[in-house]
């Protein structure tokens, strides 16, 4: 076809159009449409976005080739652009620790960049250069496999929203005063740090995520928080350190959170949260806390029962559950107490919104089912439960079903849903 | 409802909530249409302009649309807003309404795209941008400029530079070139013979030289290559033979006709200077360059002399062929020369579409 001359009808747009096309291309293929017409020759040069991936370069088996070619074409992209730069982003495990990346970070500095992730990959982390805690108004930063260590005059990004470190080399004061001085953070995620204990002070902090080996987590001013995700690994020394605590982490944790609206913890979080004196006196209550999912919760442990049922007879809004049990269990070391269920009748409380409830990994033993039964007793909107036995107990199941069975329902519309693969 | 206590300041009819009112609006061509007011208030520019004047309350006041906006694209939007300010839809819904939505040709998507951004209709902007990325998405410069009607109107240098690293195999790079050097030559002939001041990129030179260091080109190499082209077309006259060998890594001598080919180990620099070399070999894979020979043909004039168009054939085809059949050593060879510069150029290219390049040169 060739109705040249029919007007063109696309160069003549606005530009807030045209970068709004070509951002959500590749960044190859934006530039590329530089040598469709004459218009078009630098119309990509004022885009306020640019993020990279190994897509923008030919991919061989040489590894340093492969880097050499990215390093080569984002800095000549860097070179060849006008204009400020909001976000830039290198997001590929080609990415190697090297002198240009401090040439960009110190070029993006001078170019009120706003949104800064650079993912290296595995090899030597990367050290971020002093430029970068001049960048003013920054207010996304996401570094993987770097190290950071700010001058001592770095007085914090002030316009930052949203920092996400993964696997990143920080000593752990520097990391709570980074916090602590960015007074609009309103997203955190750590992952991967090692034996850190963390006091997060942050007014306006609405996500967090933490992933890693923590010895503390205490939350001391988040008043805002809404979503919370949480997995702890364990080692030798947090071992340790868990036995010797003697602060009621759960009161550190979660004591000054009232509006959160979700709680996920896996691995260790429900074995963190039962160390220290019994909460059970203090009046905590999450009214806005719709979503709980707790993971590797040890069913054999009195007191991570415990903490459990707080949290679950605390959060009267509370919709949907997930408790997964722990099928490392250590063999248990009294005799289960079975009145226990019995004393926590279903006249105490009701689950009065809760509508769907998932348990997985299921071992049969007696805490989970008296949890099931109170759960199912105590439900009276319940919609459906669904249980998934844990793999290594087969012979179980047939058990827990037979119980399962017997227990009594508060909700007439509840299903209980029993998937056995 | 909170607009109709607004609306009552100014000259605008008192109106109940039950009853159903209308906005006003006329578009460039003078027509005047009512529009049920909830879905006129979804776009922001018409609710801004009956907050601020008070405008669109009846006909002789009816709102003026920005003239990007004509009746049929209105009706679009209206649609389209129409659907979405009604509450109680899904997520789900509302994808799906939207991905029909957005099926219609491109030069409405264009329109739409532009009404929708001076009406300020910011979720339809997004819809609409990323639609015509997904038509952009993929294809090749040729097809683009097909689809959105552009003007080829860059000189074949300027194209040249962007699209050197945009392919992945090198071969089909220096093809490329080839095939610009030899458009471009004819071209030259042309004027020539129109005797025209030949147009020179004197003024984007500039421009090309920025624009080659993202194609993986030195800074010197701009230089030395365009020089290197005056030079090969006289000698092209001549009827040069070169006794150049393409391992030989002469880069700075003005007269060698392959300068580049240690230069930054680049191969599209290769073969600026002279197309055709030795034929020393032979080979079948010349064969499936000949489509694309076939195309260049059916562009140029019949009323070039028949023997240099022959002459420029022969030259390609020797020249595939050459490729085809010593590409192994002459890579290795080349690269090892290219060592201390870049081995790997910078390549902006896509996956798999390198076929497709040949032909948009």
């Amino acid at each position: 076809m060739g109705d040249f001359s029919g007007a063109d009808l696309i160069s003549d747009l606005p530009q807030s159009i045209i970068e709004s096309i070509l951002t959500r291309l590749p960044i190859r293929d934006a530039i590329r449409m530089s040598i469709l017409s004459s218009k078009w020759r630098y119309k990509w040069t004022t885009l306020t976005q640019l993020v990279f991936d190994e897509k923008c370069v030919t991919l061989t088996n040489d590894g340093a080739a492969v880097l050499k070619s990215l390093l080569n074409f984002i800095t000549r992209v860097l070179f060849l652009h006008q204009g400020p730069i909001h976000k830039f982003q290198v997001w590929t495990s080609y990415l190697q620790s090297c002198p240009d990346i401090d040439q960009w970070i110190l070029f993006l500095s001078r170019n009120d960049i706003k949104e800064l992730a650079l993912e290296l990959g595995e090899g030597e982390w990367f050290r971020v250069p002093s430029c970068l805690y001049k960048c003013k108004k920054l207010t996304r930063l996401e570094l993987f496999r770097c190290e950071l260590e700010p001058p001592l005059t770095f007085k914090g990004f002030v316009s930052l929203k949203s920092l996400n470190l993964h696997q990143v080399l920080v000593a752990p004061d520097v990391i709570e005063n980074i916090i602590c001085s960015c007074p609009l953070l309103e997203s955190l995620s750590l992952s991967y740090f090692d034996s850190l204990a963390l006091n997060i002070r942050a007014p306006n902090l609405k996500y967090l995520y933490l992933e890693g080996e923590f010895k503390d987590i205490w939350l001391e001013d988040t008043p805002l928080l809404v979503d919370m995700s949480v997995a702890m690994y364990m080692t030798d020394d947090i071992a340790e350190h868990f036995e010797q605590s003697s602060s009621c982490n759960f009161v550190k944790c979660l004591g000054g959170v009232p509006q959160l609206e979700r709680l996920s913890g896996h691995i260790y979080f429900s074995k963190y949260l039962s160390i220290g004196n019994d909460p059970g006196i203090l009046p905590l209550t999450y009214n806005h806390l719709k979503t709980i999912e707790l993971n590797q919760v040890s069913f054999e442990d009195m007191k991570e029962i415990l903490v459990v049922l707080y949290l679950i007879t605390s959060s009267p809004n509370l919709v949907e559950l997930q408790i997964s049990g722990s099928s490392n269990t250590p063999a248990a070391t009294d005799v289960p107490d079975l009145e226990f269920w019995e004393k926590k009748g279903p006249s105490d409380c009701l689950f009065k919104r809760l509508k769907v409830v998932k348990i997985t990994d299921m071992s049969g033993v007696t805490h989970e089912m008296g949890f099931m039964k109170f759960l199912l007793g105590s439900s009276p909107v319940l919609e459906v439960m669904s249980i998934t036995p844990c793999v290594y107990v087969l012979e179980a199941q047939l058990n827990i079903l037979i119980e399962l069975v017997r227990f009594r329902r508060a909700s007439s519309q509840a299903e209980i849903v029993f998937c056995s693969d | 409802m909170q607009w109709h206590s607004q609306m009552s300041e100014g000259n605008m009819e008192v109106v109940k909530p039950e009853m159903k009112s209308y906005i006003w609006l006329q578009t460039t061509d003078g027509s005047i249409q009512q529009v049920e007011e909830e879905v006129a208030m979804f776009c922001p520019m018409i609710c801004h302009e009956i907050l601020q004047t008070g405008m669109g309350s009846s006909k002789s006041y009816a709102i003026s649309l920005p003239q990007r906006v004509n009746p049929a694209i209105l009706g679009l939007i209206l649609d389209y807003c129409r659907f979405h300010q009604t509450p109680g839809r899904s997520n789900k819904e509302r994808k799906t309404f939207d991905e029909k939505f957005i099926r219609m040709d491109t030069k409405r998507l264009c329109e739409l795209t532009s009404a929708a951004d001076s009406l300020q209709l910011k979720p339809l902007v997004d819809l609409t941008s990323r639609a015509l990325a997904r038509i952009i998405e993929g294809k090749t410069p040729e097809e683009i400029r097909e689809t959105f009607h552009l003007p080829d109107d860059l000189t074949e240098e300027e194209k040249l530079e962007p699209l050197r690293n945009i392919t992945d195999d090198p071969r089909i790079r220096l093809l490329n070139r080839l095939y610009a050097r030899k458009r471009k030559e004819l071209k030259e002939r042309q004027k020539l013979k129109n005797v025209e001041v030949e147009e020179e990129h004197v003024d984007d030179r500039s421009v090309d030289d920025l624009l080659s260091y993202i194609n993986g080109g030195d800074g010197d190499t701009k230089g030395t290559r365009a020089k290197n082209k005056k030079k090969n077309r006289r000698r092209k006259d001549q009827n040069k033979d070169s006794s150049s060998n393409h391992s030989n890594g002469n880069h700075n001598k003005e007269l060698d006709p392959l300068p580049h080919a240690g230069q930054n180990g680049d191969l599209s620099e290769v073969f600026v200077g002279c197309p055709s070399k030795n034929s020393t070999s032979q080979d079948s894979a010349a064969v499936t360059f000949s489509p694309k020979l076939e195309f260049i043909d059916g562009d140029i004039d019949d009323d070039l002399d028949p023997a240099m168009k022959e002459e420029l054939d022969r030259e390609v085809e020797d020249f595939a062929r050459r490729l085809n059949s010593d590409w192994p050593e002459r890579m290795q060879e080349i690269l090892s020369l290219g060592q201390e510069r870049r081995p790997v150029p910078v390549s902006i290219n896509g996956n798999g579409s390198a076929s497709r390049y040949t032909m948009s040169m």
